[in-house]
Order: C-alpha cells, then structure tokens, then sequence
C-alpha cells in the first residue's frame, strides 16, 4: 500500500543504491574502483550548478527538448472514453527518450577524463544515442548487441556505424540484450579505464538512480504541461517496462501525487509460458544478477531464463530494481499487453492520430486503449511515446505488409 | 607429491559423472587444490570456454545446485585430506538460501567459496564468510588498492585469488607487474595467507612465472579446451611433466 509519509523522490535522488530490499552493487571486485568513482562523480554532480547547466543546454540545443504532450481527440472519442495524451519522447534526436541519459553521462564521463564508451543495447536506440552523443562529445565508441536483435535493428546497426561507433554482434546465449550486457560488463573488465555507458535504470549503483536522475526530465515537462493544457495532473500515466528507464523517467516527478496512478506495461510477449513473454513483476522471482538484486525471470533453481518480446527493447530478463521497490510498495501498478495486441496498437495510432510509436512503446498504447474504454471522458490518460517507429520498418512491414517486404528484399539484391 | 596448482572444472561438463571422473583424475595427480564450479547459464565473468561448458551442465545437462552438493559431497567422503573450493555466480547460491548453502559447505567440509559476482564485504556476503569456518575468497586485479586490501586482510581473508591481468577466463596470458606488490603487501600482513593466480594459464612456463609471485597456478580454461578436444590426459599430464620437471 501506499505509505503516507513516502518521499519517493527523495529517496531515490538521496539513495546510496538501495531501494527497499533491491538494488546494491553485485559485480566482480575489479569493476568496483570504476563504478565508485562514477558513483562518487554522479554524487557530486546532481547537484552542481555548472553541470546541470551544461546537460540542460544539450538537451535543448542538440536533443530538441522539450518534447510535446499532445492530446489524441481522434483515438479518445473511437475510443469512448478517458481522454489520453501522448508525451512525444520520439522526437528526441535519435528517436527515443534513451538520449537524455546519453547526454548526461557521456557529460559526466568527460568529466572523469574517460575517452572511451562502452555501451550495450537491445532495440538499438540507446546503442544509437550513445553513437550520436560519442560523435557529438568526440568519445571513441564500442555497442555490444545481441546477434539476433543486431539482425532484426538492422537500420539503427548502421545508423550507429554512419555515426562511427564500432558495433560488435553478441553470439552467446539467446543473443538478445542480456548478452550484450554481460558483453559489455566484459569489455570493460578487459579495459577498466574505459566508462560504460549503461543504457537503463538497470545494473549496479550508481546507474539505476543516475539514469532516472537523467531521465526524469520526461516527467518533469509532462506534469508542467498538464497543468498548463488541462489545468490539472492526469489520472492515469503509463510506460512500457523493458529494464524501466523510459517509466522511470516518466513517473519520477509523479511519485509523489498521491491521486495520480502510475501503470508499468510489460512485453506479454506470446503466452504465459517460460521463454514466451518478459514480464518480470508478473512471473519474475527475486535474484540477483548483472549487478543488482531485483525480480528476474528464472528457471526455479538460479539459472536466468531466455525472454521473448517482439520489440527488443523489452527482450530483457530483469527489471529496475527501483521499479521491483514500487511494485512491491504498490506505488506502480503493473499489466502486459502481448505482441499481437502491441502490433495492433502501433497501427491503430498510425490511422487515428498520424503517429509511428515505437514497438517498445506500442504496449503501453495497447494498455490504455483497453483502460481508456473503462473510463469516462472527465477522466485523463498520459501515455509516454518513449521511441517512434521508423526503426521496427522490417518488423512491422512483415507483420502488415508481407508482400511489399519480399519486392523490397528483391530489389535490393537486384541493386 | 603435492603440486602447487587449483585445477579447475565445471561440474556436469560434459557430463555429471564424466565432471566426477575429472575430478579424481586432478586429485589422483597430486593437485594441491581443487575448484569445483557449479554451472550457471549466464557465467557473466567468464570466457568463451568456461561460457559454453556451463551451457552444457545447464542446458544439456539439466545440473541442480542439488546434482552438484551432491557431488561435491561424494568427493569429499572419499577423498577427506583433499582441498577442495567451491565456486558459483551469486543467483544460484541466493537462490537456494544462503545460509542453507553454508550449512552445507560447512557439513562437508569445504573452507572456502569463490562468488566472483559478489563483493566480499556486501550484505548478502556475510552469510557466507565466516572466519574460522567457511571463507569467501577475495577475487582480486590489479587496480584493487592498497587501503582496500588491508581493509580484507583485516576482515580475515586468509586465501586471495589474483587475476593474472584485466581479462577474461582463458585470455592470452600476461602477468600484471602489480600483482607482485600485491601478494608482497598480503604476505606481509598476514604471513600465512595463501595467493593464487589464475586467468589464461596454460603452460608450465607460465606456471612457473605465477609461483615466482603465488603459491599457487589455478587453471580452468585450458583444461577445459582440451577436454572439449579429447586430449585432456595427454594435455595435462605433459604439463605437470613439465611443472614439476623444472621446480
């Protein structure tokens, strides 16, 4: 239940990485010297004027913030219900809201003196970000990602070259995000000069509360625009939930309003059984593994079970263990939304309102057009848009368009 | 003759009763020490070698944490005056109980556990690490500083595994110039703690330049890989040839 005297906010912004039970620092002794000064870094930071000044001006001058809250009259009367909204983290530069925490730690990183980033990625957008922001902050740049999600993001795999990061495909284990992860933990026990720009509010401390720090921007500008469009904070706010860097972005500045219910939309992925879907709150179990203590999805007897979501941003067995602490306290409220009902979701927005939302956040669309019909039209729904959907072209041309990908493979053969 | 060398296995590679085999194969040898590693599907410190053996306990396998405690105490029935230390990554220990898992080390006799996943001096450790009783042993490289290495002397620590240098398991070898201040400070310190250096061993020069520093050579990787290569009799007896021809 909710406590009364809760201050989330502090909480998380004072925490020493220990959220409730969750969190903590779970790594090999060599990496602690680097994560300890990061930690002490990010410590300093957050609270000095200068640094702030110069994260804020990038996000302005090279991300293109604030992103709009824009209302979906269209979709809410199709819908017959509560009025939704829909923060636009898709028009971030590079096309989703990973960026901002990008920005913020390749800015501390500089900071540290580091010349070299190691990153992982599953969807390819924070791998795509961090390129973007290595180029911009001139930092040599290494993205681990799985094989197969290197195969199926193809366009954001050469996004990141164009942008001169070395980009290395991941072929142990199920080839997805986790494996790039422990690729990325390796490279840089290999090269602990090096700083690993960790890509959500995963892992050891410092970077589960450093990246909601970055990230909580989003939910900074979606609270002062409510107020300003509709007078009052929204009923409802939803995110989708891979690791919980877009949610926590998103319900930071929202932790405290009591009267504002916070939803986390997990991948449902295909079914309910082991390897099928990625939802951590509904079927995870506690562990703890790369780095932190939190709800994974497990075999029974230790071993880290294989996940499947058809966006691979959300193909990822752990959760933030900030998100594990707010589940548990019933802060955040969690659902899924399948595949199937996620693809339909992405269409159904294309055709009502003109916007392309990432697959990723597709299942927090399909989430709350399911809610949205519930309830009555007084009633106001936000949805973070956290990636829009240029980079899912292949994913969803196979899902809606079969045949025209097949004339596009054959033209492209033919050159 | 004891030989100052951790052999390492990962047990259920490639088989549970084939890991058992391996085992008494070192022990017979003369191994001082030997790591019995209870496989994880996701060894997250750990080289290609060692990542696949594990993907084959695991997945081919289907080996417990009960398979090998059971194992682990077979070994130790018959073989009472062998050392024997027990590594895991932390998820499965956590998994099955910490204390539970203690009980057990405890009531076989096992007086150290390698968690390479786990700091010795984080919470969930201190019911592990029990001075007198059962001991985690520190997983140390070279950038571990010197303030950091007596505050772990000073909480008991009497066995420090060194990484040869900053890589993975089964890496080309190389030796950190550092690690002999290390084992120097350690040593002097507390004169009966035990060094062991491992990460990429794969020869009896190169165990030879590890005792130089260590007292003792730990190797996994390459006796892994020679395994996989169906000639790990062969491999490993013209390596101890060779180690103790020499010392």
């Amino acid at each position: 239940m909710i406590s009364t005297t809760s201050t989330y906010r502090q909480d998380i912004l004072s925490s020493t990485g220990h959220f409730g039970p969750y969190g903590g620092t779970y790594v090999p002794e060599v990496l602690l010297p680097g994560l300890q000064d990061i930690a002490a870094a990010y410590d300093h930071l957050k609270t000095d004027p200068d640094f702030l000044d110069e994260f804020h001006t990038a996000l302005r001058e090279f991300d293109g913030r604030p992103t709009p809250l824009t209302p979906l009259p269209r979709l809410s009367a199709e819908i017959g219900g509560a009025q939704i909204f829909l923060k636009n983290e898709g028009l971030n530069h590079t096309g989703a809201h990973k960026i901002n925490h990008c920005i913020g730690q390749a800015i501390l990183a500089k900071r540290l003196g580091k010349t070299r980033i190691i990153a992982e990625t599953g969807a390819g957008q924070h791998g795509y970000a961090t390129a973007a922001v290595c180029a911009r902050f001139g930092l040599d740049c290494t993205v681990y990602m799985g094989r197969i999600d290197y195969e199926r993001q193809r366009p954001n795999v050469y996004w990141m070259e164009l942008l001169g990061a070395k980009v290395v495909p991941v072929e142990d284990g199920s080839q997805t995000l986790n494996d790039a992860v422990i690729a990325a933990f390796k490279d840089w026990v290999e090269h602990p000069e090096s700083y690993y720009l960790l890509g959500s509010a995963v892992g050891p401390h410092p970077y589960p509360a450093m990246n909601t720090f970055f990230q909580k921007i989003v939910g900074e500008e979606t609270r002062q625009q409510c107020l300003d469009q509709i007078g009052r904070t929204p009923d409802y706010v939803m995110a989708c939930v891979g690791g919980g860097s877009n949610a926590m972005g998103m319900f930071f500045e929202f932790l405290d309003d009591e009267q504002v219910q916070l939803i986390g939309v997990e991948a449902g992925g295909r079914g309910t059984q082991p390897g099928e879907h990625a939802a951590k709150v509904r079927q995870g179990v506690k562990g703890i593994f790369e780095g932190y203590h939190s709800y994974f999805l497990q075999d029974g007897d230790g071993n880290i079970a294989s996940t499947h979501s058809v966006s691979a941003g959300l193909d990822y067995c752990g959760i933030s263990p900030i998100l594990a602490h707010l589940a548990d306290e019933g802060r955040v409220q969690f659902a899924t939304a399948s595949d199937e009902t996620a693809l339909a979701a992405v269409q159904r927005l294309a055709l009502a309102e003109g916007i392309i939302p990432a697959l990723e956040s597709a299942h927090a669309f399909a989430h709350a057009f399911e809610l949205a019909a519930n309830l009555t039209p007084d009633q106001v729904i936000v949805v973070n848009a956290s990636g829009r959907g240029e980079k899912d072209l292949f994913i969803t041309m196979r899902h809606f368009q079969p045949e025209s990908l097949r004339k596009v493979g054959e033209l492209l053969l033919k050159g | 003759m004891q030989i100052p060398i951790m052999a390492h296995l990962v047990l259920g590679y490639p088989t549970l009763p084939e890991s058992i085999r391996t085992a008494e194969l070192y022990i017979a040898a003369g191994c001082a020490i030997l790591e019995l590693q209870i496989p994880f599907s996701h060894p997250t410190a750990d080289g290609p070698v060692i990542t696949r053996a594990c993907q084959v306990a695991v997945e081919e396998q289907g080996i417990t944490v009960a398979n090998c405690l059971e194992a682990i105490a077979g070994l130790t029935s018959r073989f009472p005056q062998q050392e024997i230390i027990v590594m895991s990554y932390l998820n499965r220990i956590y998994t099955y109980g910490a204390d539970r898992f203690r009980e057990k080390m405890e009531r076989m006799g096992i007086r150290h556990l390698i968690v390479p996943d786990l700091p010795v001096d984080s919470p969930v450790a201190k019911a592990l690490h029990q001075p007198g009783q059962l001991q985690l042993l520190p997983v140390l490289a070279a950038n571990v500083s010197d303030a950091r290495l007596q505050q772990l002397l000073a909480a008991g620590h009497d066995f420090f595994y060194l990484m040869s240098d900053f890589k993975i398991t089964g890496s080309t070898f190389s030796l950190n110039p550092r690690l002999k201040h290390i084992a120097q400070t350690i040593k002097a310190t507390q004169a009966n703690a035990r060094v062991g250096i491992g990460f990429g061993i794969s020869t009896a020069e190169q165990i030879h330049q590890v005792l130089e520093v260590a007292d003792c050579a730990i190797i996994g990787s390459a006796l892994i890989r020679a395994q996989e290569e169906n000639r790990l009799n062969r491999y490993f007896n013209e390596l101890l040839l060779e180690t103790t021809k020499s010392t």
